[in-house]
């Protein structure tokens, strides 16, 4: 620990340039190791979550890129006749959200209700931390109270059996919630053509709808629910026949694509960027490590005349071994302490714009994910360390301690 | 007299870049212990060699090498570094300081590696080699603010504290005038009536070789 300590304060860091430029490219290799990683593994969990729909005769409803959306065009009752449709002739799973409404809680957040059917409920098979599951057969009635799930950063507020009296925004008028679950922490959802991107549920409110809820909700919420519509059990004559349907009474073009096709166009244009991103991961750590070596043997020939004369008076190979890789494992772990702050900063920051979709829960703001990138980074650093001490010394040992060197 | 060096070697390859040139071929050192050995020579022929693989920093040669009655090619690289340390003491020219520390700290330095054994030095040991040679009032400057000759006495000093019982001096004298000179030859071999140490030195300046015991004279190899 002496011998550390010394070469730190007398050796190494009398030639701080080098120390810092370490640090700096350690940083840089460190945070892209972090962000693939972390796109990497959400890729992966958006693609474990989307599984569900990868079955024969399921289809999901994607507005045409050409469409624009013109509520003028709209026929009356256009969304109305299209549900009508949908109950009788298919079987579809319905769900849509970013609603927000104003609840008081705890932390302050704003609320965003989600709307859902039975079908998408029973596709999704949300995890309860408490409470039961939803009930979807009931009547809507100014007295009677709705059943929900709630997210777990409400739980405190409203808990299980609670009920809360809210303006609902696509009834336009008050209803009586009543909690019958509570989501697990940092339930999510991923984004059906960008797997690794995700929402989390933690302040939200997931309020059943059946066919009767529909019929009474406003436009925003009719419209909105066909945007990803999900008919299941169907051919794909069916659902062109939707289409037509849905083109006649709304003027709006709606595709339909089996997840194996969402699976092919995000192959074609996420799955592609993420490999570029891999690449680029892998040709930018190549590099960062090599300016490191390259920066490590750098302070090895400038410092070669103090390394000698240690090596005269006592050091040996195997201390000095210890010893660079003591420094450079402080400096790696320097490095991953800034990570970790920025990682925790930026969870953190969630919470204080009040970013209720991205708000998640975790040791210092962190989610497995983030620990996982975490863990990513700390093999590579060992690797790269490796790398550099053992060549760092090679290179010492290539010139021979001798008399010579100090002349 | 106890024989404390038994070398024989049988070739040493000197290599640079693409060029190879053998030396030493087929040479013999015996040192008893308190001798006082000069190594003189022309130009690489292979003093600093010879110097080298004496210390313990070159294992790359062909031959025997017996130090203090074991056999160096048993040693492991810790051990040859321990010995270097408690064994031996190197007395260099004045340029091999680091120039990052103060005299102080390059004095001590051996020190950082002595292990158990840096418990049996007190500070007296510490205030008697400075006081001897004379330099107190540089200890806490750095070696670019001495000069020459103070700097000479600073290694000096590093190459006693461990009170080896071998001191190897490579042109200790090379770049000093005639007074720094004659003070570091006369510390050598204060050392070694003192405490019979054995001076082994490699020297261009044949007034200095000729004080001691025997002169070696290295020839280039056929």
């Amino acid at each position: 620990m002496k011998n550390f300590k010394f070469f730190i304060t007398k050796i190494f860091l009398r030639k701080a340039i080098l120390s810092i430029a370490m640090l700096l490219l350690f940083f840089m290799a460190n945070y892209t190791i972090f962000t693939a990683a972390r796109s990497i593994l959400s890729t992966f969990q958006g693609y474990q979550e989307i599984k569900y729909m990868d079955q024969e005769g399921t289809y999901i409803a994607n507005l045409d890129p050409d469409s624009n959306i013109d509520i003028d065009a709209i026929v009356e009752n256009g969304t109305q006749i299209v549900y009508d449709y949908l109950n009788n002739n298919l079987k579809y799973a319905f769900y849509t959200d970013g609603f927000i409404v104003s609840l008081p809680n705890n932390d302050d957040m704003e609320i965003s209700l989600n709307y859902m059917n039975e079908e998408y409920y029973k596709l999704n098979q949300f995890e309860l931390s408490q409470g039961t599951d939803l009930d979807f057969d009931y009547q809507l009635d100014n007295n009677k109270e709705i059943p929900i799930l709630i997210g777990k950063g409400l739980s405190k507020t409203y808990p299980v059996g609670s009920t809360i009296k809210i303006e609902d925004p696509v009834l336009e008028q008050s209803i009586n919630l009543k909690v019958h679950g509570v989501l697990k922490k940092n339930a999510y959802h991923s984004n059906f053509y960008a797997l690794n991107s995700k929402n989390y549920y933690n302040f939200s409110v997931f309020l059943p709808v059946n066919e009767d809820f529909i019929k009474h909700a406003n436009i925003d919420l009719q419209l909105n629910g066909l945007m990803d519509v999900i008919i299941l059990q169907t051919t794909k004559e069916k659902v062109e026949d939707l289409s037509e349907i849905m083109k006649e009474n709304l003027g709006l073009k709606f595709n339909f694509f089996s997840q194996k096709e969402n699976y092919e166009y995000f192959n074609e244009y996420y799955l592609h960027s993420l490999k570029i991103i891999s690449i680029i991961t892998l040709i930018l750590l190549v590099i960062i490590t090599g300016l490191s070596i390259w920066s490590a043997l750098v302070s090895i020939r400038l410092m070669l005349k103090d390394f000698t004369i240690n090596l005269l008076v006592g050091l040996s190979y195997s201390k000095l071994r210890k010893i660079f890789y003591s420094y450079y494992g402080i400096l790696f772990f320097l490095n991953l302490i800034v990570v970790f702050f920025i990682t925790a900063y930026s969870r953190y920051g969630c919470w204080l714009r009040k970013d209720a979709t991205f708000v998640t829960y975790g040791v210092f703001g962190l989610i497995g994910m983030d620990w996982f990138a975490l863990l990513v980074v700390f093999i590579f650093d060992i690797i790269i360390g490796m790398i550099i001490v053992e060549n760092m010394l090679r290179k010492i040992k290539k010139v021979p301690i001798s008399l010579g060197v100090l002349q | 007299m106890k024989k404390i060096i038994d070398l024989h070697i049988k070739e040493k390859v000197y290599k640079k870049k693409k060029t190879q040139l053998s030396i030493l071929n087929n040479f013999r050192l015996e040192v008893n212990a308190g001798e006082k050995i000069a190594i003189v020579g022309e130009s690489g022929v292979g003093k600093s060699s010879l110097l080298n693989i004496i210390g313990l920093l070159d294992k790359d040669y062909s031959g025997e090498y017996t130090l203090f009655g074991s056999l160096t090619d048993n040693l492991q690289a810790s051990e040859l570094a321990q010995w270097r340390n408690q064994k031996l003491g190197f007395v260099l020219q004045e340029s091999a300081l680091i120039n990052s520390l103060t005299i102080e700290d390059n004095i001590k330095l051996p020190l950082h590696y002595a292990g158990s054994r840096k418990k049996e030095f007190k500070l007296e040991d510490f205030e008697n080699v400075i006081n001897a040679i004379e330099i107190k009032p540089i200890l806490k400057k750095k070696p670019l603010d001495c000069s020459g000759g103070e700097k000479a006495r600073a290694v000096f000093a590093r190459g006693i504290i461990m009170k080896p019982q071998i001191i190897l001096s490579d042109e200790p004298t090379a770049s000093l005038d005639v007074d720094n000179r004659e003070r570091i030859v006369n510390l050598l071999f204060k050392m070694n009536k003192e405490f019979n140490t054995t001076i082994i030195t490699v020297t261009h300046d044949l007034e200095v070789a000729k004080l001691h015991d025997r002169v070696i004279h290295l020839e280039r190899s056929k």
